[in-house]
């Protein structure tokens, strides 16, 4: 029988074990800090779609620009509150799952997350004062760079060397997509960031790649850490809170199987549609191009094997609204991965590229995927962690579902229409054959959908402080009297 | 045959195995399509004309790259009808094969710049960069005023020379010598500047205000010679097939 | 909750990091490598005071259920 089904059914092992006592202390650390720069990741965002609407909130100060402050909520959307929910599940799920304590010891844990938290405050600082290797999402410098490597390795190791003291002899299938997640993010780290310092005293550094090089580097990294970094450790997150919350096994085991091995390879390959009609050979654009198209069918499988698990349990979305947060991204990520192969083909591609489709598309992954599934996991794991009943208020979480949601909504038609606008009127020719728009009359056409566009931010912003709310309220209420923990979750010690 | 079930199992019991063939599974793509664009002859085009950065353009370059410039401005033209007629020829790879980092840009929140090299004036540019909407009113582009006002501090350029010769970037050694010279006369009005465009053909001088060069003057002479290198019309079509 | 050896082995390790963030901010030529070497040291004396202060109010802890439990 298949451990998967053994660890989300609900029934009781059979064997007297010894509880585990699990290093619970280190996932609150991180889930505490995903609340926080969850908030802040926002509300940068906010004020970015404030500068883009009305330029005078530049402020004139080099500090607050646009160039400056845009890595700010980047990095802190993805690394800042995507990492510390990715670094705080994948501890407790490697643990849960292999009824194993961390390895390594406390000290080193909070070193884990201590330095994390320290690269993420020196990233921030570092370019809002002026220094950036021009990457997207790998701006930060050598230095850095270096500090985040020790870091993710020391990761890598507690991680790993829990999997290898495993009680259950099967490592399930969250582990798989978490490991991956882990591995692939340092070769791309390392990968991009080749680099020689101008000095070993300073902070500016020269790439070691140029030109058409450089670019295909730059997007085999950019691409994947979406890809890896942004959906293979989220699918982890999903494998496991999932089942969890709703009481039933993942839906196929096989398909697991598949869809694991299927999007770990064929992702990496999806970087050249960053590329299309540039200074890259055509080969390399086809490549792309192909394998992005091929990767829809992985990635809906993981999507299918997500819904499915429902089965027999959609009733629970009406009682339990953090459940519906989970739903609803993997509703979300299967938007989102069919609009991406859609975009890499070239000919759609030519319209999109450059425009506020693509933001458009980013946020559709970010909001709806990444940021749904991880309140959907830390509305299913505050309680559990903190040991209290349940949240304080079921009703304040239906409430953030639906203004976050609506906001989703607000963002991603806004860019949709900005930015097929945007496409179009690049490429309008008038009655005589000239071009018949200037670049300034696109950037004035789409001023209403930037409006509309900081709504929706402002709306999902408002969510997250609810639930910041919530959290804190949650963590200073009572104790639980007795444990009541999901119907679905092991019994104490697991 | 293969019995997906019994044989997947061998790797869930075993983390090194899994560690190990996923590995693999993602290595295999990014070698794919990286490293035969090292090895393909024709990857950069053979064109004429392409020289690394002078000195004053350099650090212009880097305020470009460090100002996150390339959030709002793509730099590549795309071989696209629309695109070649409103910025010029299509990017070629020649064109930033001594760009690290490369600043394709992937957003045009304003316009492309890889051929904005003398398509305005100096002093268009100057007043541009301190206040955008002086000159284009509905600009959403913040104000780079404070460049004018910070000095460029050139004790160390010889050193960011020599990182760019690391990394591949052919500076000589002459080039070295007079780096710190070069970068200033580049700025200084009235300079000779005859040694400066032997090293570095379609240098722009840039005004300057006489006190040395200021990031700003760094910043313009870059921007300047973007997408000049190259002579179009003197390159045949063989030599731009990759 | 227990001593572990990783509390003295990080702690140790918190020794050789602080010099370098001191090192660093002393050669530093631009204002980012000064501000990280100065956090560096700053997170290695933080990190390590942490471990220490643990380390005691552990053994507080402990001596206070020594000294309540009559069977010790």
């Amino acid at each position: 029988m298949s451990d998967t089904t053994a660890m989300a059914s609900g029934h009781v092992l059979q064997r007297a074990r010894a509880p585990v006592e699990y290093n619970d202390e280190v996932v609150k650390k991180f889930m505490i800090a995903s609340m926080f720069w969850a908030i802040v990741a926002f509300s940068v965002g906010v004020y970015l779609a404030l500068e883009l609407t009305w330029p005078a909130f530049n402020l004139g100060y080099a500090f607050t620009n646009f160039g400056r402050l845009r890595p700010v909520h980047t990095s802190a959307a993805i690394f800042a509150f995507g990492g510390s929910m990715l670094f705080g599940t994948g501890i407790f799920v490697v643990q849960r799952t292999c009824r194993a304590r961390l390895y390594g010891g406390r000290a080193l844990a909070d070193f884990i997350f201590w330095g994390y938290q320290f690269f993420i405050v020196m990233a921030a600082l570092s370019y809002v004062m002026g220094y950036s290797q021009g990457r997207e999402y790998a701006e930060p410098e050598w230095h850095l760079d270096l500090w985040l490597t020790l870091v993710w390795v020391l990761f890598l190791v507690v991680y790993l060397g829990t999997l290898l003291r495993r009680e259950e002899p099967h490592i399930y299938v969250a582990n798989w997509f978490y490991l991956s997640f882990i591995i692939t993010v340092a070769m791309l780290h390392i990968g991009n960031n080749l680099a020689v310092p101008v000095s070993y005293w300073g902070a500016k550094s020269y790439s070691a790649f140029s030109g058409v090089q450089d670019a295909m580097i730059q997007w085999w990294y950019g691409h994947n850490a979406v890809g890896f970094f942004l959906t293979a450790g989220f699918l982890g997150m999903m494998y496991y809170f999932i089942p969890k919350a709703a009481d039933r096994p993942i839906y196929s085991y096989r398909l697991s199987i598949v869809h694991f091995w299927s999007l770990i390879f064929l992702y990496i390959w999806a970087g050249p549609h960053h590329l299309h009609y540039t200074a890259l050979p055509d080969w390399t654009q086809t490549l792309g191009m192909a394998f992005s198209i091929m990767l829809w069918m992985p990635s809906w499988g993981g999507m299918i094997n997500g819904l499915m698990t429902l089965s027999g349990a959609w009733d629970k979305l009406r009682t339990n609204p953090g459940l519906r947060f989970s739903v609803t991204a993997v509703g979300f990520y299967g938007m989102a991965t069919f609009e991406g192969p859609v975009m890499s083909i070239r000919s759609v591609n030519s319209l999109s590229h450059y425009t506020d489709w693509g933001i458009g598309h980013v946020h559709s992954g970010a909001l709806g995927w990444v940021a749904f599934i991880s309140f959907g996991a830390m509305y299913y794991l505050i309680p559990v962690l903190w040991k209290r009943q349940a949240m304080y208020s079921t009703k304040l979480i239906a409430w953030h579902y639906w203004i976050a949601t609506l906001g989703i909504v607000f963002y991603i038609t806004s860019m949709w229409v900005a930015g097929i606008m945007q496409g179009l009127m690049w490429r309008a020719y008038d009655s005589f054959g000239f071009l018949q728009y200037s670049f300034i009359e696109a950037v004035v056409a789409v001023h209403p959908y930037y409006v509309i566009r900081m709504t929706g931010g402002l709306c999902f912003l408002a969510g997250a402080f609810m639930m910041a709310f919530n959290m804190i309220m949650t963590i200073r209420g009572p104790k639980a009297q007795r444990i009541a923990l999901p119907h679905g979750a092991l019994l104490a010690g697991e | 045959m293969f019995n997906g079930r019994f044989n997947h199992g061998i790797i869930e019991r075993n983390a090194m195995l899994l560690l190990v063939l996923a590995l693999i599974t993602v290595s295999v793509g990014g070698i794919v399509e990286v490293v035969p664009l090292f090895t393909i002859e024709t990857t950069v085009e053979h064109v004429k004309g392409v020289r690394p950065y002078s000195p004053l353009e350099l650090v212009g370059r880097n305020i470009y790259v460090r100002e996150g410039c390339y959030v709002c401005h793509s730099q590549q033209i795309r071989g696209l009808r629309d695109e070649v007629e409103r910025y010029g020829h299509y990017s070629l790879a020649a064109e930033s094969m001594y760009d690290h980092p490369f600043q394709w840009g992937s957003k045009r929140i304003g316009p492309d710049l890889a051929r904005v090299g003398g398509r305005y004036s100096s002093d268009w540019q100057y007043g541009h960069l301190t206040h955008p909407q002086s000159l284009v009113p509905e600009s959403l582009m913040p104000s780079y005023a404070f460049l004018s006002t910070t000095v460029v501090e050139d004790a160390d350029i010889v050193a960011h020379l020599r990182a760019n010769k690391a990394v591949g970037v052919p500076y000589t050694d002459e080039e070295m010598k007079a780096a710190r010279d070069d970068l200033q006369a580049q700025a200084t009005p009235g300079a000779d500047l005859a040694a400066l465009q032997k090293r570095y053909p379609k240098a722009v001088a840039v005004p300057g205000n006489g006190h040395g060069a200021t990031e700003m003057d760094a910043l313009v002479a870059y921007l300047q010679m973007l997408g000049t290198l190259v002579n179009f019309a003197d390159t045949s079509t063989e030599s731009l097939q990759q | 909750m227990k001593r572990e050896a990783g509390d003295i082995v990080m702690g140790g390790l918190m020794v050789p990091m602080g010099l370098l963030g001191l090192l660093v901010a002393s050669r530093a030529v631009d204002s980012e490598m000064y501000l990280f070497g100065l956090s560096l040291a700053a997170f290695a004396a933080l990190f390590g005071f942490g471990l220490i202060k643990r380390h005691f109010d552990l053994a507080d802890t402990q001596a206070i259920h020594t000294k309540d439990d009559p069977h010790v």
